[in-house]
């Protein structure tokens, strides 16, 4: 030992290299050794939940910053840094996220993107909820501006994910949850879109309810454009089911001589008295030359020409009066111009021409004018006014079921109740003569329902 | 300090062969080597660090630099043990003979 001593003394000449030697090293690994442990440290944390996370590396000691979702999580990641070889000491600087009272979350659509914002609970649901709205809008830009906190209710994402479906429903809105209260306004994509959502919002997580549901439909829009060039008349846009959808495009076809394209699709949604209102809406049109109707929810929409001063009149004063209450007709008629005079034979083939294609309707075994038919007097009274000079014979036919006493007078009543309403529209009475043949001058046999029908008419005759 | 050992693997042999070479060197040297109470002083010096690295009080890279100067340290006194140790048998051995 005394050896061992005496030899010592003598060893501090090597502390000279020896200091040199631990300035090179420290000078050459301080910084690889920092950027190790860093690394380690990164590594240590990478299944641990956390949000901006910061590791700063002074020597061995770590100084780790970080936003957690839970104390637990905290002391996780302080511990897996610590245990990390060659960390000599932790300096906590994490804390844990604020917690949202209430906890609000939204989703907000808009023309051009879909916005969520508000709070999500961890970063991850952050993404899911992110990448499942950029998968129901498929090309719809989605907007991230959610941040995080803690407090969310139980079974968050199961409501936010449902909710995230409905947004593709809407055309623009708001869908809002708020601790455990759901909120969603705007305006439906489709027809029957609000029902949907309504629908869906059933099936809410238990503890979720609806707080308010004001998502609004979009117009129910029926359309109707009769085009005198084509001779067709158009109708495009919802009916409610396929009862109300027969209804009217048996209406029509009683009305319009035209050719009838039905682009008709049933949806749900429409208000009430629909039927009724788009039955009066077409007979008005059916009295225009070329005109356009646009029914929208409650609002009736006319516009186009009558075929004389008379009728426009009557189309803008008494349709408003067939109309359900509640609904708007907001007609704009104008007259559509004079045609020329022609002389009595061109007024002849007019007058066949139009009752060749369509024929006057009366109610059963009586001379009432049904209302169908007023589109195709209106064409016979501005033929009429066409060729003033001339004396026209109305002449009532019936088939021959019944007595002939009785038809020759229901079609001498016929005939005159015609002559009624062209005096009414302004024609003078004197031109006109009633007569009524019966079933004496048959154009089909009488043996067929499709003959008697053409036997019961109206024929217009130039004398 | 198993990290600080295979990080530094390099420079601990080195300083390991440094003070193989000055414990070699220290036993035929003649002329004084450092007082007792220089060498006292010393002692309590290296304790005073060794305390200081082990209660983790000198903060950052500070830290780092001393427990590496102390690890180095004591690879040097251990190569400095050894070679003086065996240079002492190797003279014992040959001063028979002679």
């Amino acid at each position: 030992m005394q050896k061992l001593f005496r030899w010592a003394s003598k060893w501090w000449l090597g502390l000279i290299p020896l200091a040199v030697m631990w300035g090179f090293a420290a000078w050459n690994n301080t910084v690889p050794v920092e950027a190790d442990l860093s690394a380690r440290s990164a590594a240590a944390l990478k299944d641990t939940v956390l949000d901006k996370t910061r590791i700063a590396v002074d020597g061995r000691d770590i100084s780790l910053a970080a936003d957690a979702f839970s104390e637990e999580g905290r002391r996780d990641a302080v511990a897996a840094v610590e245990s990390v070889p060659g960390v000599r000491l932790v300096d906590d600087r994490t804390r844990l996220v604020a917690e949202a009272k209430p906890f609000v979350w939204n989703a907000e659509r808009d023309v051009v993107r879909v916005t969520l914002s508000g709070s999500a609970p961890l970063p991850a649901m952050k993404g899911r909820l992110t990448e499942a709205a950029r998968k129901e809008l498929g090309g719809v830009e989605v907007a991230d501006q959610m941040g995080l906190a803690r407090g969310a209710p139980p079974r968050f994402e199961a409501a936010a994910m449902l909710l995230l479906d409905q947004i593709g429903k809407l055309k623009d809105g708001k869908i809002t949850i708020s601790d455990s209260k759901v909120s969603l306004s705007g305006m439906a994509r489709d027809l029957g879109g609000r029902e949907a959502i309504a629908a869906a919002l059933k099936n809410l997580p238990e503890g979720f309810a609806v707080a308010a549901n004001d998502v609004k439909a979009p117009p129910y829009i029926f359309q109707a454009y009769k085009d005198p060039v084509a001779a067709t008349v158009t109708l495009t846009g919802y009916v409610p089911d396929n009862d109300v959808h027969a209804s009217i495009a048996s209406s029509a076809s009683r009305k319009f001589s035209e050719k009838i394209v039905d682009n008709l699709k049933a949806s749900i949604g429409a208000p009430g008295s629909f039927n009724t209102a788009v039955v009066a809406a077409l007979g008005a049109l059916s009295r225009l030359s070329t005109g356009t109707l646009v029914v929208s929810d409650r609002e009736v929409k006319l516009s186009g020409d009558a075929l004389y001063e008379g009728a426009a009149n009557d189309i803008r004063a008494g349709l408003g009066k067939d109309f359900p209450k509640a609904w708007q007709y907001k007609p704009e008629i104008t007259v559509k111009p004079a045609a020329g005079p022609v002389d009595g034979s061109v007024c002849q083939q007019l007058f066949s021409e139009l009752l060749g294609k369509g024929r006057i309707r009366f109610e059963a075994k009586r001379s009432t004018i049904d209302p169908d038919s007023a589109g195709l007097l209106d064409r016979l009274i501005e033929t009429a006014l066409r060729c003033p000079t001339t004396n026209i014979e109305v002449a009532g036919h019936t088939d021959s079921d019944g007595e002939d006493a009785f038809n020759r007078a229901l079609s001498e009543k016929r005939a005159q109740a015609v002559i009624d309403y062209l005096v009414k529209a302004g024609l003078p009475a004197d031109r006109f003569t009633a007569v009524g043949y019966g079933s004496t001058q048959p154009v089909a046999g009488n043996d067929t329902d499709v003959g008697k029908a053409q036997n019961r008419r109206i024929e217009f005759l130039v004398r | 300090m198993s990290y600080l050992v295979s990080f530094h693997m390099g420079w601990l042999i080195g300083s390991l062969l440094l003070g193989f070479c000055m414990g070699w060197i220290s036993v035929v040297q003649r002329g004084n080597g450092t007082s007792k109470v220089t060498a006292r002083w010393l002692a309590v010096l290296v304790a005073g660090l060794v305390a200081a690295s082990f209660a983790q009080v000198v903060p950052g890279r500070f830290g780092y630099w001393l427990d590496l100067g102390l690890v180095m340290f004591a690879c040097y006194l251990v190569g400095c043990t050894i070679g003086a140790w065996l240079r002492d048998r190797v003279v014992s051995r040959s001063q028979p003979a002679a």
